[in-house]
């Protein structure tokens, strides 16, 4: 009971950190390009304006999948990131293991292509053909990370690696080498799942109008993209409670209340995102999807698989 | 009849393709054309192309004008190469007028033209950043060319539309303390093309950009493309060399033409990056040269009244390559014809053989590596709106119509 | 052939003050003109003489006449190309440096 209250307090909370996040990035994004930038809260604004908008379903469109599709998606990041920051909260494990959360996660991007395709819409169809080939592309990586943590620990408990970190007082990418090319391989792969430049061709503006998205306006616009930073706040949090807890260097000197803690998690979390999303969509160049493809089967793919060939071996 | 029903049996419905419109409203095109593009999975099999979105019948309504009137009009052809057609239709007219020009008021022709040139070239540049996602680079270009804005700003009071040129001259001075201005902006920009050439040998903007939307020399001499895209595909064209206009006669050794091998979009954005340093080697050398004198004769309305009847082309190279005007006037201060030929309607024609084969995510690249215009370039169609048909001037129709009048 | 040529410049520019400037309307924070700058006309009645000649050469139909020999302009349609400064014999027309010029009144476009 207690944890089912934890997990509904924490739904708000991840809403509104969610957006902050994004509006940060945004803000960070506009800095390095020497522009003022949009306000921190601008996140907020275009979801109450979306919201106010009227609702469009093209002719085209199977209105029923059209619809629902945000909403499921929207709910499922926001459940999923929901899950590792209550977890986080109540000190146990809330509401299922690290597969349920990842499970969650995938959700969001593939209910969004369902809904690009569901609109009739020839970029949403490109779209979806271009999200599915970098869903294989950076799914696959991210599964054998996780793989390779559970083999190492024998848990696939989120909260049992969390703690095993703060047991051994140092973060779980430093602790062995195998891990370190795990984190090294999930570090590579959060671009690609947050549909960022360089890897952002699914929604690619210039190439195909932002793909599934294309049909999409007013609610379920303003639902769509609350998923999308939902989740990617939340696969940031993973990262960073999975592979470098801060809170359990410090574990050592002083025991920091939960609220510190937590805190001291959420500041690496966006110092994390800054580095894996802003700066990249900052600098790099869009690739093209066999690139990016053959990028992701080359270099985040091999590095899982020695982190599991590793684990295996113990190391 | 059976010969038909044996044709419809043969057709096989290819589901593997799909048909996606490209424009005329889309984010990676800045003015409406219309690509149909068939696609199969990500591989392009064929484009069809048309223009006739922004058809603004200027060259119409330069018939209704006087001289004047008309050198306004014909500057807002284009935002960017503004400067362009003022001279091409200026230099028409002082050929019928036979209208001699200062020295001085050439090399501040020539001067403008230069700036202009480099205004366009970062911002192509900043648009082919922009097309491959790499918007840092688009803005930090874009406020290189935000220098040169100024300048034109402080120099002739707008930014854009600067109508530098009148009949006869120039309607701005250079005093010593604006040379000293531009030569300081020089600097500057000069340090920051290079900073601009060195990263675009990044090399995820390579991955974009190298072996995307070959022109080869023989289809670029056949499809008559002008300009940096003729020049990417090693085709010596420039005007300013092969027939020099304003002052650059005199700058003939001051400048070389950028010629690339590699016909890719890769090779047309050098071009342009290159011609940024020639450009400026060109204003060195004009600042420096600047002989004294008038910037401009007497009066336009005077001049005005002089010019006689009469015909006259000029030739000019626009950033965008080569750019025609044919002039007619009717001796009563007005004009006949007026036909331009802007550098964008040729090289329109070479983006069908850089399509077909290569992959969607180049469309975008391809399209903005030629640098296209479509507003200038959308003229000789004509719609029938109750009729629903579109005929295309041909050439004897243009003709009669200026016998006619 | 280099990889994140640009991290420097981005990481550079966090540190710095962006380049880009609100957009102030209220007089006195707006941003400075160059001295050539072509803004809304500035039109001295008194020097007028009635020549008409700003009409024969302005290119878009702005500048009408009045009833007592003088000239008014319309500046809704104006291009700021400032030929009829050019042309005028009694410098009665100059282009002030007024670029805000977009109002909700029609009468406010009117420089007579
Ligand atoms: S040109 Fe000058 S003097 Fe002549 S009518 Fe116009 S404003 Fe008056
Ligand atoms: S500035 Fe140009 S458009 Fe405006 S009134 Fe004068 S001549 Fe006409």
């Amino acid at each position: 009971m207690n944890t089912v209250i934890i997990l509904l307090i924490t739904f708000p909370l991840v809403f509104l950190l969610s957006l902050l996040f994004e509006g940060i990035d945004r803000k960070v994004h506009a800095r390095m390009q020497k522009r003022i930038g949009p306000p921190i809260i601008q996140p907020f604004y275009d979801f109450v304006k979306l919201f106010n908008k009227e609702r469009i379903i093209p002719m085209t469109a199977s209105s029923r999948i059209f619809t629902t599709v945000p909403i499921i998606a929207a709910a499922a990041s926001i459940l999923g990131a929901s899950i590792p920051v209550a977890s986080l909260i109540a000190g146990s494990n809330v509401g299922g293991d690290l597969i349920i959360i990842l499970y969650l996660l995938t959700i969001s991007p593939i209910m969004v292509m369902i809904g690009g395709s569901s609109s009739g819409n020839p970029y949403g169809a490109v779209g979806f053909s271009r999200k599915m080939t970098m869903l294989i592309a950076y799914e696959v990586p991210m599964l054998i990370c996780i793989l390779s943590v559970s083999v190492n620990y024998t848990s696939l408990a989120y909260y049992d690696i969390v703690l095993t970190q703060v047991k051994i007082g140092s973060l779980l990418a430093l602790a062995r080498p195998s891990m370190a090319a795990a984190a090294a391989a999930f570090v590579l792969c959060m671009p690609a799942y947050t549909e960022t430049v360089p890897f952002d061709m699914s929604e690619a503006k210039t190439e195909i109008v932002h793909g599934s998205l294309v049909e999409y306006g007013g609610p379920y616009l303003g639902l769509v993209k609350l998923a999308k930073s939902a989740s990617n706040f939340a696969l940031s949090f993973l990262a960073v409670s999975l592979f470098f807890y801060t809170p359990a260097l410090l574990e050592r000197y002083f025991s920091p209340e939960l609220g510190g803690a937590m805190l001291l998690c959420l500041v690496t979390t966006l110092i994390f995102m800054v580095f894996t999303m802003t700066v990249p969509r900052t600098i790099f160049a869009r690739l093209k999807i066999g690139q990016a493809f053959k990028f992701y089967w080359l270099v985040p793919l091999t590095l899982s698989i020695i982190s599991v060939a590793l684990s295996i071996l113990g190391l | 009849m059976t010969e038909k029903f044996d044709e419809v049996k043969e057709v096989k419905v290819d589901y593997t393709r799909l048909r996606v419109p490209l424009g005329p409203v889309h984010p990676a095109l800045k003015e409406p054309i219309s690509l149909t593009v068939t696609v199969r999975r990500e591989e392009i099999l064929d484009v069809v192309i048309r223009l006739g979105h922004v058809h603004r019948g200027i060259e119409a309504l330069a018939e209704t004008r006087n001289l004047i009137q008309t050198l306004y009009l014909v500057e807002r052809i284009c935002g960017i190469c503004s400067h362009s057609h003022t001279t091409g239709f200026v230099q028409a007219l002082e050929e019928i007028g036979e209208i001699e020009l200062s020295d001085r008021s050439l090399h501040l022709r020539s001067l403008i033209f230069e700036l202009e040139r480099m205004q366009s070239h970062l911002f192509l540049i900043g648009i082919m950043a922009y097309e491959i996602g790499f918007d840092t680079l688009f803005m930090f270009t874009w406020y290189e060319r935000e220098k040169i804005l100024d300048l034109f700003e402080e120099i002739t009071g707008n930014r854009i539309h600067h109508s530098m040129n009148t009949l006869g001259g120039v309607r701005w001075d250079l005093s010593p303390s604006f040379v000293e201005k531009v030569n300081c902006s020089l600097n500057k920009i000069e340090k920051s093309a290079k900073y601009i050439q060195e990263v675009f040998q990044d090399k995820t903007v390579e991955k974009r950009l190298c072996g995307v939307g070959v022109l080869d020399y023989d289809e670029a001499r056949e499809l008559c493309v002008v300009g940096p895209t003729a020049r990417g595909s090693g085709v010596k064209v420039d005007i300013r060399k092969a027939y020099p206009y304003a002052a650059y006669s005199e700058l003939k050794d001051d400048f070389s033409v950028v010629l690339r091998n590699t016909a890719d979009a890769q090779a047309r954005t050098q071009v342009r990056i290159l011609e940024l340093f020639e450009s400026i080697n060109l204003i060195r050398a004009i600042l420096e040269k600047l002989p004294d004198g008038p910037i401009y004769k007497e009066s336009v309305i005077k001049l005005m009244k002089k010019i006689p009847e009469g015909e006259a082309t000029s030739l000019v190279e626009a950033p965008r390559g080569e750019l025609l005007y044919f002039v007619r006037t009717n001796g009563k201060e007005g004009l006949w014809r007026l036909n331009v030929r802007t550098p964008t309607i040729p090289n329109v024609l070479g983006l069908k053989p850089m399509l077909i084969g290569s992959e969607i995510a180049d469309i975008p690249v391809t399209v903005a590596s030629i640098d296209p215009c479509m507003a200038c370039a959308n003229r000789i169609t004509v719609v029938d709106q109750d009729k629903r048909e579109t005929i295309v001037t041909d050439l004897k129709n243009l003709r009669n119509r200026g016998k006619k009048q | 052939m280099k990889l994140g040529n640009m991290l420097r410049d981005a990481l550079r520019a966090l540190l710095h003050k962006p380049v880009t400037v609100r957009y102030l309307t209220r007089a006195g924070e707006m941003v400075s003109v160059p001295e050539r700058y072509r803004g809304k006309i500035v039109y001295d009645k008194e020097a007028c003489i009635g020549c008409l000649l700003c009409i024969r050469t302005c290119p878009s139909g702005v500048i009408t006449t009045t009833e007592e020999k003088k000239v008014s302009f319309n500046i809704s349609r104006c291009v700021f190309c400032a030929q009829c400064a050019e042309i005028c014999p009694t410098d009665a027309i100059r282009l002030g440096s007024d670029f805000e010029i977009v109002t909700s009144e029609k009468e406010d476009l009117i420089v007579q």
